[in-house]
Order: C-alpha cells, then structure tokens, then sequence
C-alpha cells in the first residue's frame, strides 16, 4: 500500500485507489469527526467498519455483485476491497439503451431481493451508489447498512432507490421500477413482493407526501 | 420609499407579532413582540394554547405596534403564518390577519411558516445561499434552495428533533420546565454523567428517524438507579441525536458544496448543536452561521420579515381564500425572490 492516490472524499470516509498485492484495490478510511465526543467517534467507526465488512463478505459469499472484501482492519477503521472500473448509475442512465436499462433495473431487483432475503439492508441504496462495469449493476458503498428482519428497512431501501431515480432522471423512474420490481419478485416470490410494494408506498406517504395521504384519507371519508 | 409589513405568528405555542420595514433597501425589524404559552404539566394542549393566544392577541399587536411607533394604518400590508403547525393555533392567527386585512383594507400576505425561519436567518446574517439545517420542535430537515424553491435534502422520517428532547425530558420526569435559564433540561442533566451508553443510530440515506432512539432511551431511564445513570442516557442520547442530525448535514454538505451552513429553528439555541455543527462545517471550508436566541424560536418578525419579500414580490391572498394548512411543506411554496 505504498502509494496512496486519493480517489474520492465522502463525508464519512476517504477513498484511496491503491494497489493490493498486485489487484487493483479501494482502501476506505473512515476518518475521525471532531463533532463527535472522542470516544463516540472511536465506537462509531469502529462500528461502521465492521458491519460494512460483514455485510460486505456475506454478499459476495452469496453471488452477489458488490466489491470483494480483501482485508479489514476494524482498530483503525479501514477496509480494503475491489476496485470495480465503470461508472456510476446516477452519472449516465438517461445515456443508456432502453433495454440495457430494463436489464441493469432487473438485475439489480434481483440482487436486492436476494438481500433481503437473507437479512440485510443497505440503508442507503440509491443509483450513485450502483456502478455499471460491463452492461451489470455493482452495488458499492455499504457504509449504512445493517442486518434486520423489519419489512420496514427493506422498503425504506427501495424507496431511496426510487426517489434518487426521481430526483435525477423524473421520466425513467417507471421503466425503472417495474423492471426492478419483476427482478425482485424472481427471487423473493409473489406474496413478499407484493407485502414490500406495500410498504414502499406507506413509506411514500409519510413525510415528504403528506398532502397526498390528507387526500387519500379525504376520498376514503366519502364513502362512510 | 418605506414599505412596512406586520407579522402574525400562531403556529404553536408562541403568538407573536413582529413589524419589518424596508426603507431605501434596508430592511429593519421595528418590532418583535411575542407571549408563549407554558404548560403547567404535560406538552402542548392545542386548545389550551389557542385559548392562550386568543386572550393575548390583542396585548401583544398593541404592544408590538407601540414599539414601533407605527399606526396600523401606516402599515402596507398583513402577513400570516398559515401553516404548518397546530390546527386551533394557526386559526387565532390567521382569523387576527384576516380582520386587520379586511377591516383596513390591507393586503393578506400568507407566509409559509418553515420558509419564514430560513429568511429570517438569511437576513440577520446576509446570506444568499447556504445550506440549511432547520430544526425545531416541529420540525428537522436540510434543505437548499433550488429553482425559486427550498429544496428538502434530508429530514425526519418521525418525530422532529426538538420533539424527541421535549419528550424525553417530559417522560423521564425531568420536565416541564423544559428550559431553564436558556438551558434545554437534557443539557442540564447531560452534564451528570459521563459514560456513553451505546443508543439506536438511524440513519437511512439522507433522512433521520429519532422514534427507535426515544423508546431505546426510556427504556434506559427505567432502569437509571441514581443521578449519574440518569445523566449518562441524557448525554448519550443527546450525542447520538446531535450526531445523526451533523452527519445528514455533512451529507449534504458534501454533496451540494455550499460555503455556508445556517443552523434555524427552535433548536438553534443548544449550545452544543451548534459547536458540533461549527466543527463540521470547518471540515468542509465552509462558514458556520446560527441564529440569535430573539429570532430561533417562533416570533413574529420572521412572519412580518418574509411577508415583506412575499409582498413585494406581488404574493397576496383574498381573505376568504386564506386557509390554515397544518401540514404546509417547505417545499411546497414557490418563492419569487429566491434565484432561479
């Protein structure tokens, strides 16, 4: 890990594109915030690190298409894991061959179906955080993810997915979804999904969709 | 050229009515009166508060036109805090509003309550494009503005900040008072202990959920046996609370690349939010920015002050068409004065 070129700056970690034993490799640091209490910061991080790490290496265990973790050192709070070449979703779907779209959509539903089945969410999975490396979606940047067994976390997961598509590209956000949603209907079955579509839209309607629920609840009081 | 606006605020458990004049493009808050309703047990009672403001409207405008030397009939037009906020609060207000407009003749000005106290930090520390952390017991979000609009980055998927602490205080058994000597009773008691005590961190994307850190935080009060494990879940959930909040900012900060961070809103007064929130826009080269106590909680310059950009602007409604909206979003309102 000689030389160190900074290949990107977050807000919670600096990215290093090194070379790791030969592999083209990404070392994440999670640097220290003097707004946290010192010894918060030191739990956080350490916290952070190693949950990314888990969840990291029990995905690619599992098939799926996110980074292989290399090495890990929770004491001082980084990881080392592949470097995947190409680019992010958020930076060129609208660029992409409408069936190209469909397909990445597709995959990428399936890969969140198979997490969630086995228990893990990411927490912040949006299309910044998805890169496209040979026409296949790679899931990156697990830094908020966790394991649970709440619907809740799953649905919150794609509904971040679906308003960062919202946000970025408005006229592809159907396309998007109802390939993503046939995705992960293959792997989680026809009842789940349906439960997780539901949940998805509660989700919708609190906070930011409030004056869309006051309407639901307007036409439903017509027909009492 | 003077242009003279009068602000109603009733959004909550504060009326207030606040007076700003622009007088050769340079506005001047001539007055900022306001009478908060405490309760003797409990939080908020909406009717309760609304009884409250009803009995004190009438002191509070004479007071507040008083200090300004200024007849109502000097006035240009009314604005009023329409939303969002509590049902039977906002309709003392807006029924006020509606009368000084019509029996005087003035033009109603509605003012969208969240946007009023970002104008009002931008104005008391001549901002023109930060990024905005507002929180307050009603609500928590940071936003930018964006194509004549506030745009919501991130916010609460619950309850609001300012909430979870008034809640937690009042549960625990440690208030109301919630404030006492301008300090919030969690701070007060945070100082007793000196242990973390490890609390649910909920951070999803951009957005904050404080409702899983409340229950978890109860729960150890519960099991507090004396004044140092007590202030131990006071300090820990104030950390994790003030962290989630910095983080989502840092967030944003990093994305947007603003040079500024203005901290809003009723919460704007803890001490501590604010040095942490200093602290990280340091990280990030950009200048921190708070708002002085007078105009973090609700008042009535705020109103008066956004109700004379709205105004100039050509924002007016007819007094029978001026609803309250309790659940009036940030990003609902479309701003005129507010850059492309």
């Amino acid at each position: 890990m000689a030389s160190r070129v900074v290949y990107a700056r977050g807000a919670e970690a600096v990215l290093y594109r090194i070379d790791y034993m030969g592999l083209p490799a990404i070392l994440k640091i999670r640097v220290s915030k003097t707004y946290r209490h010192p010894v918060y910061d030191r739990l956080f991080r350490y916290r952070r690190t190693v949950v990314e790490g888990r969840v990291l290496s029990h995905l690619y265990l599992l098939g799926l298409r996110v980074p292989a973790l290399y090495f890990i050192d929770p004491d001082n709070y980084y990881l080392v894991m592949e470097y995947i070449e190409g680019l992010r979703l958020s930076d060129h779907l609208d660029r992409l061959p409408v069936n190209t779209i469909e397909s990445i959509a597709y995959d990428l539903g399936r890969q969140a179906g198979i997490m969630h089945s086995n228990t893990v969410y990411h927490g912040d999975f949006t299309v910044a955080n998805v890169i496209v490396k040979d026409d296949k979606p790679y899931i990156i940047d697990f830094g908020l993810s966790g394991y649970s067994r709440d619907l809740e976390e799953y649905a919150i997961d794609i509904h971040l997915l679906m308003r960062s598509i919202e946000a970025l590209y408005p006229s592809h956000v159907k396309l998007f979804m109802e390939s993503f949603w046939s995705g992960y209907k293959s792997v989680v079955g026809e009842a789940k999904c349906r439960e997780t579509m539901d949940r998805v839209r509660d989700v919708r309607l609190r906070g930011r969709y409030i004056e869309e629920r006051l309407r639901r609840k307007i036409k439903r009081e017509r027909y009492m | 050229m003077k242009t003279i606006v009068l602000g109603v605020e009733s959004t909550s458990h504060t009326f207030g009515i606040g007076m700003a004049c622009l007088e050769n493009n340079e506005p001047v808050i001539l007055a900022n009166e306001r009478s908060v309703y405490v309760p003797e047990r409990g939080g908020i009672h909406p009717r309760e508060a609304s009884l409250h403001h009803m009995r004190e409207a009438p002191i509070v405008l004479k007071k507040a036109l008083d200090k300004a030397g200024v007849g109502i009939e000097d006035v240009d037009a009314i604005a009023v805090a329409l939303g969002p906020g509590l049902g039977p609060c906002l309709r003392v207000g807006a029924t006020l509003a509606r009368f000084l407009a019509s029996y005087y003749s003035k033009p109603l000005v509605p003012v969208n309550h969240a946007v009023a106290h970002v104008e009002i930090g931008k104005l008391v520390n001549k901002l023109h494009d930060p990024l905005i952390v507002y929180v307050s017991g009603g609500n928590t979000l940071i936003a930018i503005q964006k194509m004549k609009r506030y745009r919501v980055l991130g916010e609460t998927l619950d309850i609001p900040l300012g909430n979870l602490l008034d809640t937690f205080a009042r549960e625990a058994g440690l208030a109301p008072p919630y404030i006492v000597e301008g300090r919030h009773q969690v701070d007060i008691c945070a100082d007793w202990g000196d242990e973390f005590i490890d609390l649910p961190y909920t951070v999803k994307g951009n957005d904050l959920s404080f409702s899983g850190l409340l229950t978890a935080a109860l729960k150890m009060v519960r099991k507090a046996r004396d004044r140092r494990q007590l202030g131990n879940v006071c300090l820990s959930i104030r950390e994790t609370a003030f962290n989630m909040l910095v983080e989502v900012a840092e967030r944003a900060l990093a994305l947007t690349r603003k040079k500024e961070v203005l901290l809003t809103g009723g919460v704007a007064a803890n001490v501590y939010l604010n040095s942490k929130l200093d602290s990280m826009a340091r990280l990030h080269d950009a200048a921190f920015y708070t708002i002085p106590r007078e105009y973090a909680g609700d008042n009535g310059a705020m109103i008066a002050w956004t109700g004379l950009l709205a105004y100039l602007h050509g924002v007016v409604v007819e007094p029978e068409k001026a609803f309250v909206r309790q659940r009036w979003r940030i990003d609902e309102v479309d701003l005129p004065w507010l850059p492309e």
